[in-house]
């Protein structure tokens, strides 16, 4: 409104450098403003009161904006179902209860149900979107279309709008990239591959690490080539990660150099294992990141390169080289001087190339207790010797207990429990909290028995019970709310 | 009584209240529970011997706890309206236990008492003695106020983001000192302006006349009509008595509570509680004021109606009113709102002739919709009218995702083109935002 900019000129300078004029005015306001002029000589009365006239002739004028042309696109109709009252109770008691790992459950259930959430919830989420990138993903999926629509409003959202996996490898964040580029990897290695090797050149060195080491899943001769490329990179890192990868595939003409060396340097002589390397070893060799000076005085410069050597020969290498079983072969080394030593070597062969028969022979006949074979167990196995040795190695069995995907089972929760019960301050709620995915249910009967001794962890382990059975009664009623 | 869980948070004095109700809106807590016509009552286990009695009085929504928190309503009393909410069927017990049952007569025997009460007799002549003094001492603070503004004019606004609070801040104290502590207030707020914001000065003179208006108004007050002479002695400061007040009659209808906003004061919450009265369409606002620790009286939550007797101050414009009886809270009722900004532009031309230095209001709109034109968010109605959203609106999202580009039936509050949505219809559901 014009009259009044005049109005906001006059007051910016002051009445003494710059008066109002009857012009400014409108005429419909020209008869009051004559009649203010009249009553008072006062310069500044004179202003204020004309002032106030048009301040009320501009409020009470006010009119809508009317523009035409201005929309907004509708949001499309949802497909899936909208999660029940009692689900949508329990993601706002989760959101409160401040845990992401219950989160990420319920985003799971909720996605694997193909349900998705009520409106209102639909910005809180995708703002735990933004923090949260790994749980970028089961956010999208849980939003629905509202979400998709929503986040076309918002940069910052914008994690939510490519709809397929194909699309998320090609414009998502590297958060998500990865995430999808993991989840096909195990679906199809080889098409896995293919998108690394489409986008190779475009990626940064970071991403170029980042991506080689998702090749580490199902890894296979199909990758051998492309990884074998990668000789020409100029990044030492990237260079040293294809290096590591080919070190896992048996079929590898790297390996298979590596067994040629192993089959003249490693043998049973009268004074048992003998180490000694051939004298035309081929010096390509120490170009595939084998070192040649050993970094362990417990170790000779020959048995440094052999132990690197043996960490990328197939375990089965040595069934045939001294043509003998797993548990034989284990059992001899144990005695022999420099079967010990080479020992370390064999077992990391053995998690390289993820041999469960040569992992089950080793958990059997060893004295040791390598926590590195664990995961190649079964299931059953990897508890039954994580409850057995928890005593001595409870850190390290906590460590790749967390790591797993499944649920425990009781008896490994209470094994586990009786431990973080005793070390509040190592395992405090938030231990809790965030591997509440890999605590069973029907341990909450059983937290008391977890109890310590001691009358002062007591009181606390009381209390981190409470807090416990919370997590897990949430825990219950998501897969309640989902299953009903 | 139909309170969803958002409402029942709304109840809540603050967050922790929230999240410590929320975990006791757990069965397993409640050693027992019921609930009647009348009030909702449990008792909580909690660490000591004996367990907690919470109860809440459905008719006049007040609560009551043998817990020591001083909070109000206490965690426990959220907990149990969280839980009815959640699992009415489960609160099957109907006959009130003794501590319940004494709790309610007495509070309705308090209530015949206090509309029985009257008044000592007053010495009338010292009252005016006292009133025309204070008269004499705000009229006397008038003049050095007019004479602070005019000031302001004379040298211009343009120099006036530098002058600091403290500068602002001893007018407003002189005007504390003069007993017109609505002036004060209005001198404060100038000083709360955005001065890095564009239209500052929009914002100040906006503010700064209508301190003209109200000041010279009550110099001119033998002159105006007795009640704009009461909207000035308001606007002043001048304190309205609630008992003489609530012996009028007011207007008997079911309102239904639109926006609950708070603010905190040093030790003093402000609650202002927006309410729209479903058969006299009329809207009104109950102010409500707590010292930290005091309990509150009325306890409204948005989208709650109740059937209550509100009287309104005295106004060209009634607007502030006072609870003088609640008689019960009612199920969800039918609402007229304005059909769309034409209508509410018509409203406020006459609002604002009535009473020119007037504050916001709220409407209910019918069918509007959130729209992003020129940097900002607008509110459409279905003529393609825009009103725009309040800058710093928080909930925009939630509003927008509540939309999804569809016109939803609002209510908010505002003044000329600047307005900030409270709540919406959702699926006949009232979703605060």
């Amino acid at each position: 409104m014009q009259t009044w900019d005049q109005i906001i000129n006059t007051a910016l300078l002051g009445t003494d450098k710059r008066p109002l004029a009857a012009s400014d005015l409108p005429t419909e306001l020209g008869e009051a403003a004559a009649v203010i002029q009249h009553h008072t000589t006062d310069k500044e009365e004179q202003f204020l009161q004309t002032a106030a006239l048009v301040f009320n002739y501009r409020q009470c004028g006010v009119q809508p904006l009317k523009k035409e042309g201005v929309t907004i696109d509708k949001a499309a109709a949802e497909e899936k179902q909208y999660c029940s009252v009692l689900a949508m109770h329990t993601l706002k008691d989760i959101l409160d209860s401040e845990s992401n790992s219950l989160l990420q459950f319920w985003l799971q259930q909720c996605n694997e149900k193909s349900r998705i959430v009520t409106p209102d919830l639909v910005p809180l989420l995708l703002d735990i979107g933004v923090q949260q990138k790994k749980l970028q993903n089961a956010v999208v999926a849980c939003c629905g279309k509202r979400g998709e629509w929503l986040s076309r409003f918002n940069n910052e959202w914008n994690f939510s709008t490519a709809s397929t996996n194909e699309e998320l490898w090609q414009t998502g964040s590297p958060e998500q990239r990865k995430m999808v580029l993991e989840q096909l990897r195990k679906d199809d290695a080889a098409a896995a591959r293919g998108w690394v090797q489409q986008t190779w050149q475009q990626e940064d060195v970071n991403m170029k690490i980042e991506l080689l080491l998702l090749l580490a899943i199902n890894i296979g001769s199909a990758d051998i080539e492309f990884l074998e490329s990668l000789a020409k990179e100029k990044s030492k890192k990237v260079k040293d990660i294809a290096w590591w990868l080919l070190k896992q595939i048996p079929e590898a003409p790297l390996v298979q150099q590596y067994q040629q060396v192993l089959q003249r340097s490693v043998t049973v002589g009268k004074k048992g294992l003998q180490v000694q390397l051939p004298a035309d070893i081929d010096e390509a060799i120490f170009k595939t990141g084998i070192e040649k000076l050993s970094n362990n005085k417990e170790y000779t410069d020959e048995e440094f390169i052999v132990m690197q050597l043996m960490q990328a020969a197939p375990p089965s290498f040595w069934e045939t080289q001294l043509q003998s079983t797993p548990d034989v072969i284990i059992k001899a080394w144990q005695k022999d001087v420099t079967g010990k030593k080479l020992l370390p070597a064999l077992v990391q062969a053995v998690v390289a190339f993820k041999d469960q028969r040569w992992a089950t022979a080793f958990m059997q006949n060893s004295h040791v207790f390598y926590i590195d074979i664990i995961p190649l167990l079964p299931v059953k196995e990897q508890e039954h010797y994580s409850i057995k040795f928890i005593a001595q190695f409870a850190d390290n069995i906590i460590e790749h207990a967390i790591k797993r995907e499944d649920t425990w089972s009781i008896d490994l929760a209470r094994a586990i429990f009786i431990h973080t019960a005793k070390s509040i301050y190592q395992y405090n709620r938030s231990f809790y909290s965030r591997y509440i995915h890999c605590i069973p249910v029907g341990i909450v009967t059983e937290l008391y028995k977890c109890a310590p001794a001691e009358d002062h962890l007591k009181a606390t382990w009381n209390n981190t019970s409470e807090y416990i059975t919370k997590l897990i009664n949430l825990k219950k009623q998501t897969i309640q709310s989902f299953n009903d | 009584m139909q309170l969803s869980e958002e409402q029942v948070f709304a109840l809540a004095p603050d967050e922790s209240s929230k999240k410590s109700g929320r975990e006791l809106a757990n069965p397993a807590k409640w050693v027992s529970k019921g609930v009647n016509e009348l009030a909702l009552w449990g008792e909580c286990q909690g660490s000591g011997s004996k367990p907690y009695q919470a109860q809440v009085d459905l008719v006049n929504i007040a609560f009551k706890c043998s817990c020591p928190s001083r909070k109000f309503p206490c965690k426990h009393g959220i907990g149990l309206l969280l839980l009815y909410a959640r699992n009415k069927a489960d609160f099957t017990n109907r006959d009130m236990p003794a501590w319940v049952a004494e709790w309610i007569s007495k509070r309705s025997e308090r209530q015949e008492k206090q509309a029985t009460q009257k008044e000592k007799p007053v010495d009338e002549a010292a009252q005016a003695k006292r009133r025309q003094a204070r008269e004499q001492k705000v009229s006397d603070g008038i003049e050095e106020l007019l004479q602070w503004v005019k000031d302001i004019i004379r040298n211009g606004i343009i120099s006036i983001p530098e002058k600091g609070s403290a500068w602002f801040g001893n007018m407003a104290r002189r005007m504390v000192d003069a007993q017109a502590p609505g002036l004060a207030g209005m001198i404060r707020n100038l000083s709360e302006i955005n001065f890095y914001r564009d239209g500052w000065q929009t914002e100040f003179m906006d503010q700064l006349l209508r301190l003209y208006l109200v000041t010279t108004g009550f110099k001119n007050n033998d002159t105006l009509p007795p009640l704009l002479q009461q909207d000035l002695r308001t606007w002043i400061g001048f304190t309205q008595n609630q008992e003489e007040l609530k012996e009028q009659s007011g207007i008997t209808d079911t309102w239904l509570v639109l926006g609950k906003q708070v603010t905190e004061d040093d030790n003093l919450t402000v609650e202002r509680n927006w309410l729209y009265g479903v058969g006299s369409d009329q809207y009104a606002l109950v102010l409500q004021f707590m010292v930290r620790g005091q309990g509150a009286q009325l306890a409204f939550t948005p989208g709650l109606f109740i059937q209550a007797e509100l009287v309104f101050y005295p106004s060209v414009l009634p607007l502030r009113a006072i609870v003088k009886k609640q008689l019960n809270t009612e199920k969800v009722q039918q609402y007229k709102g304005f059909a769309n900004w034409q209508q509410v532009a018509e409203a406020e031309t006459s609002y604002s002739s009535t009473l020119p230095f007037r504050s916001e209001r709220p409407f209910i709109i019918e069918q509007v919709r959130p729209v992003y034109y020129d940097q900002q968010w607008w509110l459409q109605d279905n003529n393609n009218a825009l009103m725009g959203i309040k800058s710093g609106f928080k909930s925009i999202w939630k509003l927008l995702s509540l939309s999804g580009g569809e016109a939803l039936n609002m209510a908010v509050v505002g003044k000329e083109n600047v307005y900030e949505p409270f709540g919406v219809w959702y699926q006949q559901e009232y979703k605060i935002l």
